[in-house]
């Protein structure tokens, strides 16, 4: 049988054949024109990796700029460090968990309030309480402050005023001067990413337009050239981002006039209308209010409580349904209506042509997050055999508080910037797996 | 009151059956020789090639044979240089001949137990595309009795009926992660039948060149009754109801041979197959559960496969005693159209090269191996479905051997 073992041996060595696996020749990693050694992230926050109605450990895990400097470091990318919450305060500022349904299928969401990152409260003289969190004290990458305004970039008491700033800066609470665009340019970088300006708007609209203003066209035109000015000043290459229509995000889009009314008929089928707070005309700046009709144009907000409606409300008429008089409307602060939206509309659109122009002058990259999610509310998209969309919860993209992204979405987003990036500067970073990363977490 | 709608995206199971699903290890002598065998009278496995040469092989036989197949597969996604590969697994499929009838009379009869069709993929849990697939195993046993007629000294003709035993077992991951962010998991699992014919005819031609045609019919599966299981996230069990079965059937497809075989000479034999397999019965892949849910839906994956082909060319050199050296090679054509490559089969043109040994042990009994390498030419798409986007890479390896005893 020594034949039979030749075979053998000739088996052997086809089944150590077997085991190879084909290689996929790939393009080489090129950085193009650009330098990713040290690539710094300026923004709010969902450049801070925000979600769920708060800033937490995990969140800032998968913010898109780690995400992004993780693909670059194959590019020539250096250490991409965050302001991480430590492992016993993961949970940073806290946020919002899904819970379960209702059994009409309606989301319970609880917040989770253990292992915070709060270290007190201060009181500022003119301003009011201020959350302090865990001071932090390392390199810092990424810049993303939650709630900055491109309006308060250069504006030096600022450090006092937002906790998520206060948290980075060497000084205690209420003695701090630096501005937000002197912390961020202080120390040399190659490359840069800018998401700033979207709560110019979104203040504005999350608010209903109730307690606070739109910045000014002009004066966001002035701050994002400064600010574009100043990030390039050295050298720097960098993309930019543009400010997504508020009317696209869940917060907006899902509690609807149209559902609202259709629960109210199932209960009082004589119900016909419901009535919103509304302002007059769309243009700015200071306009009246006074209610009207509902329609399917006018915005609620996610935080709305349905509950409200119909319960008696105390008027010079008597006690009457909440929401379904003229003299009971929707307060102003639940719904951004028609002419808010168009007014929100006109400022963002304007906003963004400060921001594309100031980046073609600069030969920055361009994100456009603007066109990017008015076409997956409209059309939604698959990726990696996942489909999402614009929907809250189910769509994946959006977390729970209906506003900021989900590790999905910053995933796609991230990539989104790469794309913009390599086509600029005609490197080859590589894309991340989206399917990677979670959507909304269910228990 | 605050009602809001949830529609959680599930998106169908989806399987596809390339041309790589079709796997023709039908016998080890015919691997060897580049899969051809239609015009051959080597050994019992004329009840898989062409049941119409049946009657004319020379002894009656029992064989045995089995082709470890290794499904090397490697996925770089377009803009990323990550690359996933298929895990080390292998699929087996097997051969199993008898043949008998009287030495003088002109008939004989066959029984084949064979697996034409079968696929194992698995990517794994962690890869990029695991909400298209994680991993199919996929496995048809044909079992086919046979009769052949001699009807001159030159021609004979077979039929065979073939019962099909199938099984089927499917995972993917569903994109709806639980508290501590894994997601969920689909598995289909279930057995099926189906049922077919095949027939054909032998000529020996005075020029010595032997000719076989033989056509296998199309068998069309059924599987019903299979576990869909699914898990999900406890809040959303009810959207995806436990105990849940589902049907699905699967027309396997029709294969037209036609083959030469050629003594050149007392050491030489030569053979060409040609086949022409008609996939464009596979119109698309549908999963029907037994219980629907507006998050679980009947699913329809439209496939719309083109008919492929093969040709296949091999020979066998017999001037060692006892020892007969097979070498072949082919080429396939996919039968998966642009937009619909998935990574279950992630199918595409190749070529393939074969070779084996023949030993005589004793004058009754046969071992052969035999050696095949398959390259599938690199793919890059984006399917229609998924919207998956990159590059297949794929090699298949198939080493095997099979015993016969004859008399």
């Amino acid at each position: 049988m020594r034949s039979l073992k030749q075979y053998l041996y000739i088996s052997a060595g086809l089944l150590a054949l077997a085991s190879c696996k084909p290689e996929i020749q790939t393009a080489p990693v090129t950085k193009g024109s650009a330098d990713f050694t040290r690539y710094i992230a300026v923004g709010n926050s969902l450049t801070a990796g925000f979600a769920d109605g708060g800033l937490y450990l995990e969140g800032q895990m998968n913010s898109y700029p780690s995400i992004i400097a993780k693909q670059m470091q194959q590019a020539g990318g250096g250490e991409f460090t965050q302001p991480l919450f430590n492992a016993d305060q993961s949970n940073g500022s806290g946020y919002l968990k899904l819970s379960g349904f209702t059994a009409t299928g309606t989301p319970i969401t609880t917040q989770v309030n253990t292992n915070l990152a709060v270290r007190g409260q201060a009181t500022i003289p003119g301003f009011g309480n201020v959350i302090l969190y865990t001071k932090y004290a390392g390199e810092i990458n990424n810049y993303g402050v939650p709630g900055i305004k491109l309006q308060q970039i250069t504006y030096a008491p600022y450090g006092n005023l937002n906790g998520y700033f206060e948290r980075l800066l060497p000084g205690n609470a209420g003695t701090n001067n630096t501005t937000y665009l002197d912390f961020v340019t202080a120390k040399p970088f190659t490359f840069f990413t800018n998401w700033l300006g979207n709560n110019d708007a979104l203040g504005y609209a999350t608010a209903g337009g109730a307690s606070d203003a739109l910045t000014d066209k002009d004066q966001f035109s002035g701050l994002y050239n400064l600010t574009i000015a100043k990030l390039t000043a050295s050298g720097a290459k960098g993309a930019v981002a543009t400010i997504p229509d508020v009317t696209s995000i869940p917060y907006f889009n899902t509690v609807t006039i149209d559902a609202i009314l259709a629960a109210v008929k199932a209960a009082n089928p004589s119900v016909t209308t419901l009535y919103v707070n509304a302002r007059q005309t769309a243009t700015p700046p200071a306009a009246s209010y006074q209610a009207r009709p509902a329609t399917a144009a006018d915005l609620v907000v996610l935080t709305f409580d349905t509950k409200k409606i119909g319960q008696p409300v105390s008027t010079p008429f008597g006690n009457l349904p909440y929401g379904l008089t003229q003299f009971t409307p929707i307060e102003n602060q639940y719904v951004l209506d028609a002419n808010e939206a168009t007014l929100v509309k006109d400022y963002v659109t304007s906003y963004n042509t400060t921001i594309k122009a100031a980046a073609a002058a600069k030969g920055l990259a361009v994100f456009d997050a603007y066109t990017f999610l008015n076409n997956l509310k409209a059309n939604g998209m698959i990726v990696d055999g996942v489909n999402v969309n614009s929907n809250y919860i189910s769509g994946g993209i959006f977390s729970l508080d209906g506003v900021h992204l989900t590790p999905r979405g910053y995933a796609i987003v991230a990539n989104e910037f790469i794309k913009a990036i390599n086509k600029q500067y005609g490197s080859t970073i590589p894309l991340a797996s989206v399917s990677a990363y979670n959507g909304v977490k269910f228990p | 009151m605050k009602k809001l709608l949830l529609l959680l995206m599930w998106c169908s199971p989806v399987s596809a059956f390339a041309q790589g699903f079709q796997v023709n290890l039908g016998g080890q002598k015919q691997i060897a020789m580049g899969h051809t065998g239609t015009g051959l009278l080597q050994d019992g496995a004329s009840v898989f090639f062409n049941p119409g040469a049946v009657a004319m092989l020379p002894s009656n036989s029992v064989q045995a044979g089995i082709s470890p197949l290794w499904f090397k597969s490697t996925f770089n996604p377009t803009g990323s240089n990550a690359q996933y590969s298929v895990k080390n697994r292998v699929a087996t499929p097997f051969n199993a001949y008898a043949i008998w009838g009287p030495k003088s009379a002109a008939w004989k009869l066959g029984l084949g137990v064979y697996t034409p069709f079968g696929g194992l993929t698995d990517w794994g849990h962690e890869w990029t595309g695991r909400y298209a697939l994680e991993s199919l195993d996929l496995k048809a046993i044909f079992i086919q009795p046979t009769i052949s007629v001699k009807l001159a000294d030159f021609l004979s003709i077979g039929a065979g009926f073939v019962y099909n035993h199938a099984s089927v077992d499917l995972q993917r991951a569903i994109p709806l992660a639980d508290a501590n962010g894994n997601p969920g998991q689909a598995r289909l699992n279930g057995t099926g039948k189906g049922y077919g014919w095949n027939a054909g005819v032998f000529f020996k031609t005075e020029s010595g060149v032997n000719v076989g045609v033989s056509y296998r019919s199309k068998v069309k599966t059924n599987i019903d009754k299979g576990d869909a299981i699914f898990t999900v996230p406890s809040s959303l069990q009810t959207s995806f109801p436990q105990p849940n079965t589902f049907s699905s059937g699967i027309p396997l497809p029709a294969t037209l041979s036609l083959g030469l075989g050629y003594p050149v000479s007392k050491k030489w034999l030569v053979a060409f197959d040609a086949n022409l397999v008609g996939w464009s019965s596979y119109k698309a892949l549908a999963f029907d559960y037994a219980t629907n849910t507006t998050n679980l839906q009947d699913t329809y994956s439209p496939r719309n496969y083109k008919n492929a082909y093969a040709l296949r060319a091999g020979a066998e050199y017999k001037g060692i005693e006892k020892v007969a050296l097979r070498f072949g090679g082919g080429y396939a054509s996919t039968a998966v159209r642009d937009g619909y490559v998935t990574p279950e089969v992630p199918d595409a043109n190749r070529w393939y090269a074969t070779a084996g040994v023949g030993a005589k042990l004793t004058k009754q009994l046969d071992l052969d191996f035999s050696f095949e390498y398959e390259h599938l030419y690199k793919r890059t798409q984006t399917n229609i479905e998924t919207q998956l986007s990159g590059t297949f890479q794929s090699n298949v390896y198939i080493p095997g051997i099979s015993l016969t005893y004859h008399w």
